[in-house]
Formats: structure tokens, sequence, C-alpha cells
């Protein structure tokens, strides 16, 4: 993924204006990284992956996903936003897809002979692009008997194209959903039951961060669900958690909390902070890149949260409820996705609702990741 | 089992597992298979012990559940047994109405 230039490239272009005719400026402007924008990446039911212009607030293409599938699931994107890699043919294959021509570049069938695989939701690409990490769970289909196999990641080199097949297997914790390379790719982590930090090479877990085995006073296990991987643009990981005070009444306000879980990409260090007694479902949460104190939970309602002060900031209600969330490069716009067929945006300061973009035909995007590439 | 005379798919497979010498593979199924990797109990109530604070509408919900198999007691298996259940109706909200009830078969 382009990495945004802050601010120097276009103070130079904004320089070159004032000097060169208004042609030439178009066409360095044109040809220009800092030309570069947001685009919002998504999924529709049954088979088609859609490319947002986030500013326009318009469709810019939808592409088919062949071979199969009623349900677009994880979508990740290459370091270049070039090629978007999408769950596919009933949690069966992976599809790359070039986001220019729509052709298929990339194709990973996981199932072999009796092994019936499929992955749910565990995809990362590493930071260099070379390789694309799937979190897998195979069973094993005997003729009386459904057995069930360890889970795995299945590592594939992204130059192999279409019938890739995998060239390491790494063995993997069970319940892991979300895959996120840590920033200089030396870290795979895994979230499942506690947040894995695994050797990419090896597979080895190399640190744990305790999630649901924490050992928090008076405090039940945190209860997480997070399928969802919108950690590209602060480098944050995120998710909303649930708890309860085993020291207090169940009557008692108090009781139910809900916090925030992140991790930092870069630095590898996580915090579980609560931010207000449990009043509302949460399904996934994103980091601001900009405020990165700052981030933004969405379900039925949309909510802003201080997750340095671990305050509940400003809460909306929504049209509708919405599975995924992300945020615009300069911090600006949140955008609501998933299930229906329209992204919602949201000003980051008062959470008015200032756009919307519709896919044509109303295809539900359904548990299609909402991603943000610059290109 | 020369007395016995296969009518369906597995009971195929367990003759074959016979004539090929396979028949200690063949053991009795002791859970639900397939498609339920994860296993919630279906509609659910909320955590506050109501039914506001679900998904709003339903319909929203019910592809984003259905499809990985959240709910695999109330809806189709579309990863295994009935992959295309949903295939003609890309809104659950509009098309719900092309949704129809499955039946087991061979």
């Amino acid at each position: 993924m382009k990495t945004h230039a802050n601010g120097v490239r276009p103070m130079r272009i904004r320089r070159s204006i004032s000097h060169l005719g208004g042609l030439l400026a178009a066409l360095l402007l044109a040809a220009s990284p800092a030309a570069a924008k947001d685009y919002l990446l998504t999924g529709a039911k049954p088979d088609k992956l859609v490319l947002v212009d986030a500013a326009a607030r318009k469709v810019e293409r939808v592409l088919t996903i062949p071979g199969g599938g009623v349900a677009p699931g994880t979508i990740v994107p290459s370091s270049d936003g070039r090629i978007a890699y999408v769950v596919s043919n009933h949690m069966g294959s992976v599809s790359g897809i070039d986001l220019d021509s729509g052709k298929q570049v990339f194709r990973a069938d996981f199932s072999t002979g009796d092994l019936r695989v499929r992955s749910l939701f565990g995809m990362d690409v590493s930071p260099d692009g070379k390789e694309l990490y799937v979190f897998q769970a195979p069973v094993r289909m005997l003729p009386g008997e459904y057995r069930v196999e360890d889970t795995r990641i299945a590592v594939y080199s992204t130059a192999d194209g279409v019938g890739a097949k995998p060239v390491r297997l790494l063995p993997a914790p069970r319940r892991v959903a979300v895959l996120a390379f840590s920033r200089d790719g030396g870290t795979l982590w895994a979230l499942g039951w506690d947040l894995y930090g695994l050797d990419p090479k090896t597979g080895a877990v190399k640190e744990t961060h305790k999630v649901l085995n924490w050992s928090r006073a008076n405090h039940s296990p945190p209860d997480v669900l997070d399928i969802w991987p919108q950690f590209e643009q602060a480098a944050t990981l995120s998710t909303p958690y649930f708890t309860a005070r085993t020291d207090l009444a169940a009557t008692d306000p108090g009781a139910f909390r809900t916090g925030l879980m992140t991790l930092d990409l870069a630095t590898g260090r996580m915090d579980m902070r609560d931010f207000e007694d449990t009043s509302a479902v949460i399904f996934s949460s994103v980091v601001s890149p900009v405020k990165r104190t700052e981030a933004y939970s969405v379900y039925t309602q949309l909510t802003k949260i201080d997750t340095d002060g671990g305050k509940l900031v400003k809460r909306v209600d929504l049209p509708h409820t919405y599975y995924s969330i992300n945020v615009s490069s300069d911090g600006k716009e949140v955008y609501v996705g998933g299930t229906a067929c329209d992204i919602g945006v949201y000003g980051t300061d008062t959470l008015d609702r200032v756009g919307q973009v519709e896919i044509a035909g109303c295809p539900d995007q359904g548990i299609a990741s909402l991603r943000v590439i610059r290109r | 089992m020369k007395h016995l005379t296969p009518i369906n798919k597995k009971a195929r497979l367990v003759d074959q597992a016979v004539e090929n010498g396979h028949l200690d593979e063949v053991v009795a199924m002791q859970v639900v298979v397939g498609c339920a990797s994860t296993m919630d109990p279906g509609w659910e109530v909320d955590p506050f012990g109501s039914v506001a604070a679900l998904c709003a509408p339903m319909e929203a919900d019910l592809y984003g559940c259905s499809d990985p198999c959240w709910w695999p007691a109330q809806v189709p298996d579309t990863i295994n047994s009935y992959p295309d259940w949903n295939a003609k109706a890309a809104s659950a909200q509009n098309d719900w109405r092309a949704l129809q009830s499955v039946f087991p078969k061979d």
C-alpha cells in the first residue's frame, strides 16, 4: 500500500503550479503519487469485489470473482494497492484480483483429496507483498466420519499466480479469526482466545498477549468477537471486548463493562482499557491514523472513543446495523459497511452522516471486509 | 453385506470401505458435523436479555451470520451442503421471498 507522503509532496506540487503552465501542472498532478486518494474496497454477494472512490462517494469499479461462491469474505489488499486477495468459493479458495484489469492473477483452492479445507476469516499479506498467509481449518472426509484436523496457516507465494499451492504450512492455535502483520513483517499477529505473536517463517509462538486468559481481578474473562481486518490506516489492530465484574451484583449498572483492545503493529504494544458500562452492542472498531488516541466503533450505533482516557466521547444511531468500519487517511471521515448494500460516511468530529455510497442492484456486503487503499 | 443394497451416498461409501478393507474407519458420528464450526443457538436474545439490541433489521444480519455458519440450526449451510441456497437472493432485505426451505436429499 502506498503510504501517504505526509504533505511533503502536495507542498512541492503547489509550488510547481505557480511556476508551470496549467497543462503541465495538470499532467504532473495526474502522474504524481500525491494524486493518490482513498479508495474503499468491499465485497458484494454473490461474487463481486467493489472499488469505491471515497471522496466522490462513487462506485468506481465492480469486479467479478471467478470460481463460484455466494459471499466474498475477508479481503486483503496487496501492499501496492493493485491487487485484492479475497476469500471466496464458500470459503474454500482465495482469489487475487487485479483492481485495474479485473483479471484473476492469483488463485489457491484449499481442499485436496479427502481433506476439505475452509478459511473462515484470518488472512494477511506480508508487507513486501511476496507471501499470503491464510488461516485454515481442515476436515478429513472419511467414509463414515468427519475427522477434524489441526488448524494451520497456509503460506502462499503470491508470485505463484493461479493454481498456487502452499509453500509452507505453519501450525496455528485454534479459533484464530484475524491475522495482522507487524509493520516490519517480523511478526504475524494472530487473534484467537489470546493474541499470539508468531514467527512468520516457522509459526512458532514468540510471544502471547493474554486476552481471554487475562488475570484481571474481579472480572470475568473478556468476550471478544473480531473477524474484521481494519488495521491498515493507523497500523493498529483494535477490537471491542466485554467483561463482567464478579464483585458486583448483576443488577449494578457497573457490573458489565465494555472496553477496547488495541495492538500497535509498529511496536507490538497491546492495551486493554474499559471505556463504558456496557450500554450498547459493538461489532468492530478502527483507530484514527491522525488522532491516534481516538477510535470509532460500529453496530447499530456509531461510537467515538477516547482510548487514552478510556471514555465514550459520542454515540449516534445508524439507519441499520453495520458490521465493519474504516477511516480516511486524513482522519476526517469514517466509513461504515458490511451487512447491506450501502456504505455510510460520517464526519469524525460530529459523527454527522455526510454521505453514502450504494452498490448498484443493492447486493448485500454481508461479512466482506471494508478496506482502505490509496491509489 | 451381500444381502444389503446401498441406497444412498453414505451407504455406498460404507460398502466401498468394506470392499477396500477400511472398515475400521467407519464409526458412528457423535456430534452434529459440517457447518457447525461456530455454534451459536441462532436468533439470540441480546446481552440485555431482550431483542431490542439485536441487529436491525434482522435481514442486515442474515447473510453475515448464515454464510459463515453462525446459525447452523436455523438456516441452510452454504459452506457445505446447500452452497447455492441464497445464490439468487443477493439482498436479504429485498429478495427474501426467493429464500426457500431445504430438505435433505441423497
